[in-house]
């Protein structure tokens, strides 16, 4: 019932026609929300106030964002066995593994604390927390090194080797 | 009762037991098993085994052990200290069950229900006992389920050992009165001591009898939930009354095992597939790419995506 | 146990967990704040997001590992998206390059500030301003000096040259992090033959030409191709890694991992084409008795979107493997003379 007409290269502007029987097909006019003339500032210099906080991947979708009292209620215990560690969430167990910035990176947590007005207006971000570490949890099973999360960890160096310069 | 060594690790199933009295060793011994704190949503299930001469049971009948659910808890405590004050023929194991235990079984992907952890922590007594040197010749089971499948199963797993399993074995059964005496001793001091491992501050330790009919317990339960972390370990999470608390107050929490339904070896494969897929599924992958465009193994393998925006 | 729980629709996130590289967030050396920018993917044409750090020095690019299940916790919060992103420094020729190109085509030398202009993104121009930028034109362009002035014109023989130093650095990072390259199938199930030390160059070439090209357009790709002698796709195991750009209307075959996912119109036609030395000697070996590999990839009944459903067990029974193994050890040299 709607088809797009033309698309126009920038992206922002859109025709469609709908066709509607027994009336007559019209054309609406509608502004992409995208705006690539925008862009998302990092306002680095919040990084002195940032604070340095333990982060955990956890292995399930909680349905919240905000505060939590993690401290006070997750505890890992590692086991004599080494660096394998322990713990429950919801009455379900997890095993984790501490896992470390790749050299060179830093763990950052970004956030947008003040939505801009209208999509016309850049946006920022600041930084709240950093980490050089974090522990991600699997359900039940061990970590190994085929787990997805540590494999992600390949790209930093991948990357280089693409984008690193090209002697001549 | 000791149970410092439960106390240091709340968290995990602990074993307690006592000396090997010397007789047990050389003499025919008979052997009881009972459970305490099954239903409760709260605290830890206790298993507790007992055995002494068979020589010797009339005396055990002396002590005046009764099912202990006839018994305050502190004629409970009073018959323990006589138990111990009988070590020289009566010796006992426990094998305390954490709540946390209970979880994280009942919740495994691949499902470990109370009847099949009840049955092996009873076996993994009685082994303990043959391990240990007493020479068993009798054992005597409480059960809640069926007793004639329960009792070829240990008689299978125990061969030469009369294995008799009775419902209500502990108000019929002397050493099974006793076994039900440890069990329940440890498991109200469990719950009356419990240390918890959350940083909670205070707590009301009024939980009622921890049955999820006991209004105190509910009460309880309703004071205590945290809308993202649920419930201190000392509650089965296993437990509906706990599920369907966090279900309509809590944050809602979704596994990637969510929706099965079917049994555990069938969701185990299936995931298996889910997983054997994703090694090729570089589409799957490409879901925020565009049109005809597969995202190379290396990022769709790695769950590597490029954004479009932040 | 668990009753089925609704998923709430995700409303769009206010945080992010970044790993980033460390100048990123270097706050002393510059004045302004890096930024994130929407620029054109060279590879898919679209819009991709991006960052410039101050001053426009460096680019970089944004990845988020994603997979389902996953929320966070940080310090004393949760945050519900579980993505990890990932910014890492990036060569800021590759997104010059496809307006270079464009600009080729009328095969004059131009001044590149007057290339690299895009209505639809237009910070594209700010990625001249990287200081890699203008010195390594010269990798992909041929330069003219006229005064002070410089003009350019796109070369692909520097370009595939340049390309093909990018290829080596990968392959080289491959190898040192010890990347599976091969079959992609980590288990020993489908073929026994081959272990991880085994992957030849040609499988490392291949696999990096892949990764390179995510960065170029499909008709580079296809020339660096070439330009590598990488043999044509002749059997399942050369199709790997999955030749992107695949049209999804192509038909069939989603990525060659999983040799059951082959249908057999698929592989008759990919073996048609040229053979290897290995598969000529291998043709006159005598195959009585043994089955067309094609008959194990034939989809079933009625079922001609196979590739959308998992592979039953039966399907890859290792049983039906011995019939795969010589087309596939077909193209590992060292094990020809079993064959010859």
């Amino acid at each position: 019932m709607c088809s797009q007409l033309t698309h126009s290269p920038s992206n922002k502007v859109c025709f469609y026609t709908f066709k509607i029987p027994e009336f007559t097909s019209f054309i609406c006019i509608c502004y992409s929300m995208s705006n690539n003339t925008n862009v998302i500032h990092v306002q680095v210099s919040s990084v002195g106030d940032a604070q340095r906080v333990p982060v955990h991947l956890m292995p399930c979708e909680i349905e919240h964002n905000g505060p939590a009292q993690v401290s006070q209620y997750f505890h890992a215990t590692t086991k004599d066995r080494k660096q394998e560690m322990t713990v429950s969430f919801r009455g379900r167990a997890l095993r984790g593994q501490e896992l470390c910035c790749p050299q060179g990176y830093t763990g950052v947590v970004l956030k947008e604390t003040i939505k801009p007005g209208s999509d016309q207006e850049d946006r920022t971000v600041m930084v709240t927390s950093v980490f050089d570490k974090m522990t991600y949890w699997n359900l039940e099973t061990l970590p190994n090194p085929d787990d997805r999360v540590v494999m992600a960890m390949d790209w930093t160096e991948l990357s280089e080797a693409i984008h690193g310069p090209v002697e001549d | 009762m000791d149970l410092s060594p439960f106390e240091a690790d709340n968290s995990v199933s602990c074993r307690l037991k006592s000396q090997i009295p010397d007789i047990c060793r050389t003499e025919d011994c008979c052997l009881g098993i009972d459970e305490a704190g099954r239903g409760p949503v709260l605290g830890p299930m206790v298993y507790g085994i007992c055995f002494c001469p068979i020589s010797r049971k009339e005396e055990l009948k002396d002590l005046k052990v009764a099912d202990s659910k006839t018994l305050t808890e502190a004629e409970r405590e009073a018959l323990f200290e006589k138990m111990d004050e009988a070590k020289s023929y009566v010796g006992w194991a426990l094998q305390v069950l954490s709540p946390n235990t209970i979880s994280n079984s009942m919740l495994q992907r691949t499902k470990y229900n109370l009847n099949a952890l009840s049955h092996d922590t009873a076996i993994g007594l009685v082994q303990h006992a043959l391990d240990c040197g007493v020479q068993l010749k009798e054992v005597f089971v409480d059960t809640v389920g069926p007793a004639d499948k329960y009792e070829d199963k240990l008689s299978k797993i125990f061969p030469g050992i009369a294995v008799t399993v009775r419902p209500k074995a502990d108000s019929l059964f002397p050493i099974v009165s006793a076994a039900s005496i440890c069990a329940k001793v440890a498991r109200d001091f469990a719950v009356k001591h419990w240390r918890f491992g959350e940083d909670l501050g205070e707590v009301d330790a009024d939980y009622g009898s921890g049955y999820p009919s006991d209004p105190k317990t509910k009460a309880w339960l309703l004071r205590y939930l945290d809308p993202v972390f649920g419930y201190p370990q000392l509650v089965r999470f296993s437990w509906s009354t706990a599920q369907t608390l966090m279900d309509s107050r809590g944050v809602t929490v979704h596994w990637d095992d969510d929706d099965d339904d079917e049994d555990g070896e069938k969701a185990a494969q299936r995931r298996n597939n889910r997983s054997m897929l994703s090694y090729f599924s570089a589409a799957a992958g490409g879901g925020s790419q565009s049109g005809s465009n597969q995202t190379h193994r290396f990022f769709s393998d790695r769950k590597l995506k490029s954004l479009d925006t932040l | 146990m668990t009753a089925k729980k609704k998923r709430t629709p995700q409303v769009q996130s206010d945080s992010w967990v970044v790993i980033a590289a460390d100048p990123v967030m270097d706050a002393q050396t510059h004045g302004s704040d890096p930024t994130f920018v929407r620029l054109r993917n060279p590879s898919t044409d679209a819009g991709s997001l991006y960052m410039l750090s101050s001053g426009d020095v460096q680019l970089y690019e944004v990845k988020a590992f994603e997979e389902e299940f996953h929320s966070w916790f940080v310090g004393q919060t949760v945050q519900r998206d579980g993505r990890l992103l990932f910014i890492t420094q990036m060569d800021p020729l590759y997104l010059i390059l496809p307006y270079l190109i464009k600009s080729g085509i009328e095969g004059k030398f131009q001044p590149v500030n007057q290339v690299v202009m895009d209505e639809e993104f237009p910070a594209c121009s700010r990625l001249l301003s990287c200081t890699r930028s203008l010195g390594s034109l010269q990798h992909v362009a041929e330069e003219k000096e006229v005064g002070n002035l410089k003009f350019h014109r796109y070369s692909e023989e520097k370009t595939l040259s340049w390309l093909k130093k990018k290829v080596e650095r990968t392959v080289a990072a491959l190898k040192k992090r010890n990347i599976s390259v091969g079959e992609g199938v980590k288990s020993t199930t489908y073929i026994r033959v081959k272990t991880e030390s085994d992957h030849n160059e040609e499988d490392y070439l291949r696999y990096a030409h892949g990764l390179i090209s995510e960065y170029i357009s499909e008709d580079l790709s296809k020339a660096l191709h070439k330009h590598l002698e990488l043999p044509e796709i002749t059997s399942p195991k050369e199709t790997e890694p999955p030749s992107k750009k695949r049209k999804l209307s192509d038909k069939p075959v989603e990525a060659g991992e999983d040799y059951t996912k082959f249908n057999s119109a698929d592989f008759v036609r990919k073996s048609a084409k040229k053979m290897t030395a290995a598969q000529k000697s291998l043709a006159k070996v005598d195959k009585t008795g043994m089955k067309p590999m094609s008959s194990f990839f034939s989809p079933k009944e009625g079922e001609t979107k196979y590739w959308t459903s998992p592979p039953k067990r039966s399907e890859i029974n290792p049983w039906k493997i011995p019939f795969v193994i010589p087309h596939v050890r077909a193209h590992n040299s060292s094990v020809e003379g079993v064959y010859c």
